[in-house]
C-alpha cells in the first residue's frame, strides 16, 4: 500500500503540470451537430446545429450546412447552452482581495493572475466568464475585473475587454467588522449600519465639491485644481462611468443605499448577495437595480438568517434582473445546480432559471451584446452537457470560449484515468 | 410567473393561519406532525431495495408502515392521500450535521456543539438537541427525515445521535441516541481543511507531528483504560467511573467510533487503531479514501463522505471529489452522504446527484441516502426502506428526489403527517403576498 501510494503521489505531481501548462489552442471554426440547443432567448432547438466561425456564432438551427474543413462535434444526446457567467467570484486574484486600510478606496483595482486552478475547474463546470471583485471589508472597496476563462493565456488576455467598469461597495456586518472583538479604540469607522450611510453621504458630498471645483476650472480657468484619484473615481461613479455592485444582505441597508444613490443622482447597478432582496423587490425594480444572489446559502451569520431560496423567484417576478453567483471556488463548479433551485422554490420557468447564469449576469456586467445567449453574432462561448443541465447525472463535456475548446472531458485528467494509470503502473511494477 | 409548488395547496389551513398572524408569525416554529392512520394511495412505491411497486398503496398505523400493496383498501377512519402519478420514497438521511446543536453561524450562543477538554466520550449530543431549531422543518420539507447530529471539539468529542427531524422532545426525536463516538483522530497534517482531522494547535511540521503522536498515545491510553474497566465491570467491579462507563458500548463493539480523517495516512492510522483495540470504526470525511478503497472494502469499514460540495486538493483531477463516491462503491465500500451543516441538510440529495454525474449509479446514490446510512448507524430495522414494520419515515414526491426540480409534497416522520411549512415558506408567503408597487 505504501509503495502504490508513493507512485500515485508522483502521478499527481505529473497531473499538476498538465493542469497549469495547457496545450496551445487557437481559434477555429467548428460546428456542434444534433444537439438540444438551449438558446435562452429563442427557445429550445431539438436536433440543432450551431456553427462557429472566427470565434462567433455564425448560424443556429436545424438546417445548417456545414462548410468543408470545419471541425464537427457530434452533439447527439448532448445539451448545448451559453457559457455560464459568474457575476461574483474572488478567483484568480493576486495578493489579497481587500484594501482594508481605509473604508473608502474606489481608486484601487484588483490584480488578476492567470495561474489559479479555479479557472480550469470553473471551465469544467461550464463557466466561460466571471466577475472578479474585491472583498467586503470596505464601504467602497475598489474596481473589479471581468474575465473570460481563457485558461493558459496571460492575465491581460483573460480580460473581457467589452465589460463595464465596476466598483465594489459593501454594507452590513463585514464592512462594519461586526465580528471584531477589538476594543472600540482600535476599531475603524464605521462600525454600524448608520455609520455606513454617513460614510457614503460624506464621501459623495466631497466628490460633488471636487466635481464643482473642476467644472469651475474648466469653465473659468485659473489654477488647475489638485487631482485626487479617489474623488475622481467617486465622480466617475456619480456620472455613471463606473457601475456599482454592492455587497448587501438586509432589506434596510439595501433600501438605504438606493436612497443615498438617488440623493446623489446615480443608480446602483447590481446588489450582490442581496439575500433579503425579496423584501424590497419592488423598490429594487423601481430603482433599476439588478440582483445577484445565492441559491441556498443561509444562516451562516445573523444577516443571512432570513435568506430563503425563494428570493430569486420573488425578485424576478417583480421585475428585477436576477443572477445566481458563486462567490466561491466550490459553487463556481456547479452553478447549473444553483440555477435549478429557482425552479424548485417559487416555480421559475426553465428559461428564467437558465437566464440567471447566462443572460442576466451578462446584463449586470455590461456584456449582454456579446454573451449570455445563443444568437448569431454573439461570441461562441458555449457549454456542452451530456444531459439537461438541471437534470441529476448531467455533467459538462466541453466548454468553449471564443470558439476555442478550453475544457474537454475526453482530454482532461479525471479520477477514473488516474486510477487506470495507477493500475497499469502497478501491473508493470 | 405562477407559484406551482403544490405543498401550499395541501396546507391551505396553515397558510390561512399564517396570513392572519402576519409577520409576527414568520419566525415562529413549525408544528409537529399530526398523528393518525394514513393511507397513501396509488403511487409508485420505491421500496429502496431495488424494487418499485407501481400503483401501490402504503398504510401507516401507530407510527409504522402497517401494509404495502396494490390490492389494499383504506381502513375506516384513515386519512386517504392520493399519490396517483407520484412516488413514495423512504426518508433520506444526512449522515453528519450539527442539527439542533448549532443554529446561526458566528453567534457563539448558537454554536453549542463543543465542550472543553480533550476526552468527552460521556457527552451526549442527544440531550442538547433544540427541538425549536428552525433547521428541522426546513430539512424535513425536502424529504430529509433523519440526520446524524454530532458534537465537536477535543479528541473524543462525545456521542453523536441519529435523530428524526420532527418530534416533541429529543427523546421523541431519537432514533439511535448513541450512534457513534466522534473521534478527531490526531493528525500530523494539522487539519486546515474543513471537516478535516484534528486542528487547533500551532507550531511547524515537526512540532505538529510530535504533538499528534503524543495525542494518539493519549487516545490509545484512554481506550486501553476503557477496555480494562469494561473487563473489570464484566468481572463484577461495582464502582462506576462515568467516563469509562460511557465507553463500554465502544469497546464491546456495540457502537462504532466515528473517525474524522481525510488523508490516506490518517485513514490508515484510524483503521490500525480500530484493529489494535478491536473496535468498530466508521470513517467520516474520507477525502482520500479512494486511495485505500480495497482495504476499506475488505475490512468492511464504511465511509461517511464529508460534503462533496467542495474542491479537490491541489493537483488532483478536477472531478476527484465528485467521482470518489462511484469509485468507492465500485470497490465494495459502503458509503453515506453528508452535508456537514444543518442549514442545507435539506439539499443532501443534490450532493448525491453530483456523484451520479461522475460514475455513481442512481440506485447506489439512493442507497447512500437511505438504507446504507441506516445500516451504518445500526437502525436498518427501523428506517431506510419502505417495508412493513419499519417506522413510517417516508415522503411523496412528483419525481426523482435527486432532481432539483422535483417537489416533495408530503412528509411522514414516525407516522406523523408533517405540515409542509417552515421558516422559509412563511417568509415566502408573507413577502410574496405584498401588494405590487409599480412606482
Amino acid at each position: 500500500m505504501r509503495t502504490s501510494c508513493m507512485k500515485s503521489a508522483g502521478m499527481v505531481g505529473g497531473l499538476l503540470l498538465t493542469l497549469i501548462a495547457p496545450r496551445g489552442v487557437d481559434a477555429q471554426d467548428l460546428a456542434i451537430t444534433n444537439a438540444t440547443i438551449l438558446t435562452v432567448t429563442n427557445g429550445t432547438i431539438e436536433n440543432g446545429t450551431l456553427l462557429v466561425r472566427d470565434g462567433k456564432i455564425a448560424e443556429i438551427g436545424t438546417n445548417v450546412s456545414i462548410p468543408n474543413g470545419v471541425q464537427v462535434i457530434d452533439g447527439t444526446g448532448m445539451f448545448l447552452m451559453p457559457g455560464i457567467i459568474d457575476a461574483h467570484s474572488h478567483a484568480a486574484l493576486e495578493g489579497g482581495i481587500n484594501e482594508g486600510s481605509e473604508s473608502v478606496t474606489p481608486e484601487v483595482k484588483v490584480q488578476v493572475r492567470n495561474d489559479d486552478q479555479t479557472i480550469f475547474r470553473a471551465l469544467a463546470g461550464g463557466v466561460t466568464a466571471a466577475h472578479l471583485l474585491h472583498g467586503s471589508a470596505n464601504t467602497i472597496g475598489g474596481q473589479s475585473a471581468v474575465i473570460k476563462m481563457r485558461w493558459g493565456k496571460s492575465a491581460e488576455e483573460l480580460m473581457f475587454e467589452e465589460a463595464a467598469r465596476i466598483v465594489k461597495f459593501a454594507l452590513g456586518e463585514n464592512v462594519t467588522r461586526a465580528s471584531s472583538t477589538a476594543p472600540d479604540s482600535l476599531r475603524r469607522f464605521p462600525k454600524s449600519r448608520m455609520g455606513v450611510e454617513h460614510t457614503l453621504r460624506w464621501w459623495f458630498t466631497e466628490a460633488q465639491g471636487y466635481r464643482d471645483t473642476w467644472t469651475a476650472y474648466e469653465r473659468d480657468g485659473g489654477f488647475e485644481p489638485r487631482r485626487d484619484l479617489r474623488l475622481e473615481a467617486l465622480v466617475d461613479i456619480m456620472e455613471g462611468r463606473i457601475r456599482v455592485h454592492a455587497h448587501s444582505y438586509r432589506a434596510d441597508e439595501i433600501l438605504m443605499l438606493m436612497r443615498v444613490a438617488e440623493e446623489f443622482d446615480f443608480r446602483i447597478n447590481t446588489f450582490q448577495h442581496v439575500l433579503e432582496g425579496y423584501k424590497v423587490a419592488d423598490e429594487l425594480a423601481a430603482h433599476g437595480a439588478h440582483a445577484s444572489t445565492f441559491a441556498d446559502s443561509w444562516a451562516y451569520k445573523v444577516e443571512a438568517f432570513d435568506a430563503i431560496p425563494y428570493n430569486m423567484a420573488i425578485m424576478a417576478d417583480r421585475g428585477v434582473v436576477v443572477s445566481v453567483n458563486s462567490d466561491s471556488g466550490e459553487r463556481i463548479r456547479r452553478l447549473y445546480q444553483d440555477a435549478a433551485i429557482g425552479m424548485k422554490y417559487g416555480g421559475m420557468s426553465e428559461t428564467e432559471a437558465l437566464k440567471m447564469i447566462t443572460l442576466n449576469p451578462a446584463i449586470q456586467l455590461g456584456v449582454e451584446d456579446y454573451v449570455g445567449s445563443l444568437e448569431v453574432g454573439k461570441d461562441a462561448d458555449l457549454a456542452i452537457f451530456n444531459g439537461h443541465p438541471f437534470a441529476p447525472g448531467s455533467r459538462v463535456e466541453k466548454t468553449i470560449v471564443d470558439g476555442i475548446i478550453y475544457f474537454d472531458r475526453d482530454q482532461a485528467d479525471t479520477l477514473e484515468k488516474l486510477l487506470r494509470q495507477h493500475i497499469t503502473t502497478e501491473d508493470q511494477g | 410567473m405562477r407559484y406551482s409548488n403544490s405543498r401550499f395547496g395541501l396546507g391551505a389551513a396553515t397558510v390561512a393561519t399564517l396570513l392572519a398572524f402576519g409577520s409576527a408569525h414568520a419566525s415562529a416554529q413549525a408544528n409537529v406532525g399530526v398523528e393518525g392512520t394514513f393511507f397513501i394511495r396509488g403511487g409508485t412505491v420505491v421500496v429502496g431495495t431495488g424494487e418499485r411497486l407501481e400503483g401501490a398503496s402504503v398504510l401507516i398505523q401507530d407510527g409504522r408502515i402497517a401494509a404495502i400493496g396494490s390490492s389494499l383498501s383504506a381502513p375506516a377512519g384513515a386519512t386517504v392521500i392520493d399519490a396517483t402519478g407520484q412516488f413514495v420514497y423512504a426518508g433520506m438521511i444526512d449522515s453528519y450535521t450539527p442539527m439542533g446543536l448549532a443554529e446561526i453561524g458566528r453567534v457563539s450562543t448558537m454554536q453549542m456543539s463543543g465542550e472543553l477538554g480533550q476526552f468527552n466520550p460521556h457527552l451526549r449530543a442527544i440531550v442538547a438537541i433544540n427541538t425549536g431549531s428552525v433547521m428541522l422543518a426546513i430539512t424535513r420539507s425536502n424529504g430529509v427525515t433523519s440526520a446524524i447530529t454530532a458534537p465537536t471539539g477535543g479528541i473524543i468529542s462525545g456521542q453523536a445521535a441519529l435523530i428524526n427531524t420532527d418530534g416533541w422532545t429529543w427523546e421523541d426525536m431519537a432514533v439511535n441516541p448513541n450512534a457513534g463516538y466522534v473521534v478527531n483522530y490526531p493528525s500530523a497534517q494539522g487539519g486546515g481543511r474543513r471537516g478535516g482531522g484534528f486542528a487547533g494547535f500551532g507550531g511547524g511540521g515537526d512540532d505538529r507531528e510530535a504533538r499528534a503522536r503524543e495525542q494518539l498515545e493519549e487516545l490509545k491510553q484512554e481506550i486501553r483504560r476503557a477496555k480494562s474497566y469494561h473487563m473489570a465491570r464484566e468481572g463484577g467491579l461495582e464502582d462506576q467511573d462515568l467516563v469509562y462507563e460511557s465507553m463500554r458500548p465502544l469497546v464491546s463493539r456495540q457502537v462504532p467510533a466515528i473517525m474524522r480523517v481525510n488523508s490516506q495516512e490518517d485513514i490508515e492510522g484510524a483503521v490500525a487503531l480500530g484493529d489494535e483495540f478491536d473496535i468498530d470504526i466508521v470513517i467520516a470525511g474520507g477525502r482520500e479514501a479512494w486511495k485505500v478503497r480495497d482495504m476499506l472494502a475488505e475490512k468492511n469499514i464504511p465511509v461517511v463522505l464529508s460534503s462533496i460540495r467542495s474542491t479537490p486538493g491541489a493537483g488532483l483531477p478536477y472531478d476527484a471529489v465528485y467521482a470518489q463516491p462511484g469509485v468507492l462503491v465500485a470497490a465494495g465500500v459502503k458509503i453515506a452522504f453528508s452535508t456537514g451543516g444543518a442549514s442545507n441538510a435539506r439539499h443532501v440529495p443534490y450532493h448525491a446527484a453530483l456523484a451520479t454525474a461522475y460514475g455513481l449509479s442512481p440506485e447506489d446514490a439512493w442507497k447512500a441516502l437511505t438504507i446504507w446510512p441506516a445500516e451504518i448507524w445500526h437502525v436498518d430495522d427501523e428506517i431506510g426502506t419502505i417495508e412493513e414494520g419499519k417506522l413510517a419515515n417516508l415522503f411523496v414526491a412528483d419525481g426523482d428526489p435527486l432532481d432539483i426540480r422535483t417537489n416533495v409534497n408530503e412528509v411522514f416522520i414516525k407516522g406523523r403527517r408533517v405540515p409542509m411549512d417552515d421558516r422559509a415558506t412563511r417568509l415566502y408567503e408573507k413577502h410574496n403576498a405584498r401588494p405590487k408597487h409599480n412606482r
